[in-house]
């Protein structure tokens, strides 16, 4: 019933845009330049005030009502079963709702079916009276629309200030995400500390990390939650992702830019760019099930003692991850050079290399810085890779060959662990502030630096 | 006889320092230059003229091979610079276009320090030997540009910082700084404001002792003032080439004299 109400208020919305715009019409009596807007408008503003004015009310009703029988019910059973634990007493009123609607209910007694009854006969008032007051009213709004479309009522004024302010609470909602996801987490990260007696030191340079073992009614062991293994290991598949990916990237741009005929850089450039659309999910395996195996083998074969899962297959997959994206990036900021610094250095008779590496590079220079900074941050923050490939255990090793742990690794295990969620969260929100507050930081000085770029050229 | 001959052929030869013959420009199967003859004098500064889009860029270009880095453009015929033809292949671009500098329409600095913008071309080609030698050339060219005053302090801040008369001087001592026997100037004012212009002007009167200058430009006030030679291109051809005083007063070509009046442009 409640979404057939909303197409009926959609379709008013349609009805009053005709009647609207209709009456406009004939107002103008052929002469439309006598309008102060054009009839479209008067039809628009209609029916954003219908749409609008219909929706609000049925979703405010409707959500309205709905707590407010639950908090009713809930009274009624308190009275009925004075003392009687709160979380019964929800349990009883979920029984009368599914005996209402005739569904299972674990039981059924008279009580249940007292409340079932008077369940069925507010939802009932609830359902009817948001449909008929929020259709009611956008009826009435649509009327007052129609009456106030005149030739000189300024709709088109009227609906783009409308519209303004529809796209001015898309962007609030937008910014007030972002701005809760990031209080929840320092939230989080403060009832975690919390919980270890604020000994952040202990969080920050310890060595060790098994948060979950031992633990007992939320309370950590101050010296059980070292991260210093876990931003060990990502520091080491980082810097190993970024030393494939710099250097290739990078070369292929400049290959790309400066170098490729037209024909070559029409199908290298989509190709990369399809590169950079493979999930990461593939990556992983591919890391996993290939080229883990592959150095293990090599390793052996020059008689070195490689784990299974190390440091350095997952680095490597990374970095292949990154490629596309420092030398797309890198490719548009070389291309950006103007042509003209580059007629100027070969025409002091400089060579081609000698222009790259002596005007070129330098004037694309913060840019490039950019594009690695934000190849970094991806690389810190990429997960389904490390999770494949480059295990489990918190192990403090510089050691490529080695099997390290990263950040992101120590969150999926933690939330998809068999510890209780309430427990597990408090270090895996900590972890994800830490690696948040990173990449924001690289983030911050990368898009800075792209725009002072920028300006230099503009 | 041939003694006569052979010294006549050595006074030609110091006064002609370029000399096109038959030369014709492609870009694609667009025909841009069709056959072009001119010798360019040694000391003294010739101005090309003429309607948008007729060549002027193109054949400038061609000068100092700066075309061989369009892929679409070819050139035909016939270029000697000092009798020997630029367009062998015994002769290196990358070397001739530091014999033949160029400054272009718009200012170019590169986002380096005034000094490096003008150490640029002498490093690039170990004209120097040491630091004290370097600091010597780029004091030099900067004093030729007449920027050294204006610049002396600020040597170490990026060209870019200049304003566009001053960014313009600089390219001129950066071309300089190199060296070269022919400076080639392509619309060098068109981007600046009077004042800068006149500068521009009075600096290309000086290094007429110097060099050969070819210029490039629209205005016809500037070409008279400026250069002793005129050559007046149309649809890819030099329709006339003379003296400058004489093309602007009594040209022979009805085109010419169209032109120069505002009748066509
Ligand atoms: N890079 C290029 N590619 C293709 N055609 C060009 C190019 N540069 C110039 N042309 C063509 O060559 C002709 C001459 O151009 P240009 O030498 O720039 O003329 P001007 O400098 O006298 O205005 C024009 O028709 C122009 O379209
Ligand atoms: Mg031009």
């Amino acid at each position: 019933m409640i979404s057939l109400t909303f197409v009926l208020v959609i379709a008013a919305g349609f009805i009053f845009l005709t009647l609207s715009r209709g009456r406009a019409i004939s107002l103008a009596a052929g002469d439309l330049a006598s309008l102060h807007s054009r009839p479209s408008y008067h039809g628009l503003h209609a029916f954003l005030w219908v749409v609008l004015v219909g929706i609000t009310t049925l979703l405010i009703l409707s959500v309205l009502g709905s707590s407010l029988i639950t908090a009713a019910l809930m009274g009624d059973i308190a009275d009925a079963l004075p003392d009687s634990q709160r979380i019964e007493r929800q349990l009883i009123l979920s029984d009368a709702m599914s005996l209402s609607r005739g569904t299972v209910a674990s039981k059924d007694d008279a009580l249940r079916q007292e409340v079932a009854v008077r369940f069925g006969t507010y939802e009932a008032i609830r359902v009817w009276g948001s449909v008929l007051i929020s259709l009611g009213l956008a009826a009435l709004i649509g009327m007052r629309s129609l009456s106030r479309t005149t030739l000189e009522f300024r709709a088109r004024n009227s609906s783009e200030a409308i519209i303004r302010r529809l796209l001015l609470g898309c962007a609030i909602i937008a910014v007030l995400t972002t701005v809760g996801i990031v209080l929840s987490l320092i939230f989080e990260t403060l009832v975690f500390f919390e919980n270890l007696n604020w000994r952040i030191d202990k969080y920050l340079f310890g060595t060790r990390w098994s948060p979950l073992s031992g633990v007992s009614a939320g309370v950590m062991d101050p010296d059980r939650v070292g991260a210093v293994p876990l931003f060990a290991g990502t520091f080491l598949i980082t810097i190993i992702a970024m030393l494939v990916a710099v250097p290739i990237g990078l070369l292929a741009a400049i290959y790309l830019s400066d170098f490729a005929s037209k024909n070559v850089r029409a199908w290298a450039k989509p190709m990369l760019e399809i590169l950079a659309g493979v999930p990461t999910v593939v990556y992983g395996f591919f890391a996993a099930i290939t080229v883990a195996p592959f150095i293990r083998r090599t390793g052996e074969a020059l008689g070195m003692n490689v784990a299974s899962e190390s440091a350095l297959a997952a680095g490597v997959v990374m970095g292949i991850m990154i490629i596309p994206f420092i030398s797309s990036l890198s490719d548009d900021v070389i291309n950006a050079v103007p042509q003209s610094l580059r007629d100027g250095s070969y025409g002091l008779g400089a060579t081609k290399a000698e222009t790259i590496r002596q005007v070129v590079l330098p004037a694309a220079l913060p840019g490039i810085v950019s594009a690695v900074l934000l190849g970094i941050s991806r690389a810190v923050g990429e997960t389904m890779i490390v999770v494949m490939a480059a295990g489990q255990g918190a192990n403090l090793t510089l050691n490529p060959l080695e099997a390290v742990t990263t950040v992101t690794v120590q969150i999926v295990m933690l939330i998809t662990g068999d510890t209780e969620a309430s427990v597990a969260a408090g270090p895996a929100f900590t972890l994800g502030f830490t690696l948040f507050c990173i990449t924001l930081g690289l983030n911050i000085y990368a898009l800075r630096t792209v725009r002072k770029y920028r300006e230099l050229y503009d | 006889m041939t003694n006569m001959r052979m010294v006549d052929e050595a006074s030609k030869m110091q006064d002609v320092k370029i000399e096109s013959r038959g030369v014709h420009v492609h870009y694609g199967t667009n025909e841009a230059i069709k056959g072009v003859d001119v010798d360019i004098l040694d000391k003294t500064v010739t101005s090309f003229i003429g309607p948008s889009g007729c060549g002027k860029s193109t054949f400038l270009r061609c000068l100092n091979r700066m075309n061989d880095t369009i892929d679409s453009c070819r050139v035909t015929g016939k270029i000697l610079m000092d009798g020997d033809d630029i367009y062998d292949r015994a002769v290196d671009p990358v070397q001739l276009r530091a014999r033949v500098g160029m400054v272009f329409q718009k200012p170019n600095p590169f986002p380096k320090s005034i000094y490096d913008n003008v150490a640029y071309g002498p490093r690039i080609h170990g004209l120097v030997a040491n630091k004290a030698d370097l600091d010597d050339v780029v004091e030099q060219s900067l004093r030729r540009a007449a920027l050294w005053t204006e610049a002396k302090d600020r040597l170490a801040e990026p060209g870019t910082g200049l304003s566009g008369g001053q960014q313009q001087r600089l390219c001129i001592a950066r071309a300089i700084a190199t060296a070269p026997q022919v400076l080639l100037m392509d619309e060098p004012c068109s981007a600046l404001d009077p004042i800068a212009t006149s500068q521009i002007e009075d600096l290309i009167d000086e290094l007429r002792a110097s060099f050969s200058v070819v210029i490039v430009t629209h205005s016809m006030q500037q070409a008279a003032r400026v250069s002793q030679k005129t050559a007046f291109f149309h649809l890819g051809e030099i329709v006339e080439y003379g003296d400058t005083p004489k093309i602007f007063t009594n040209p022979e070509d009805q085109r010419t004299q169209d032109y120069i009046t505002g009748r066509f442009g």
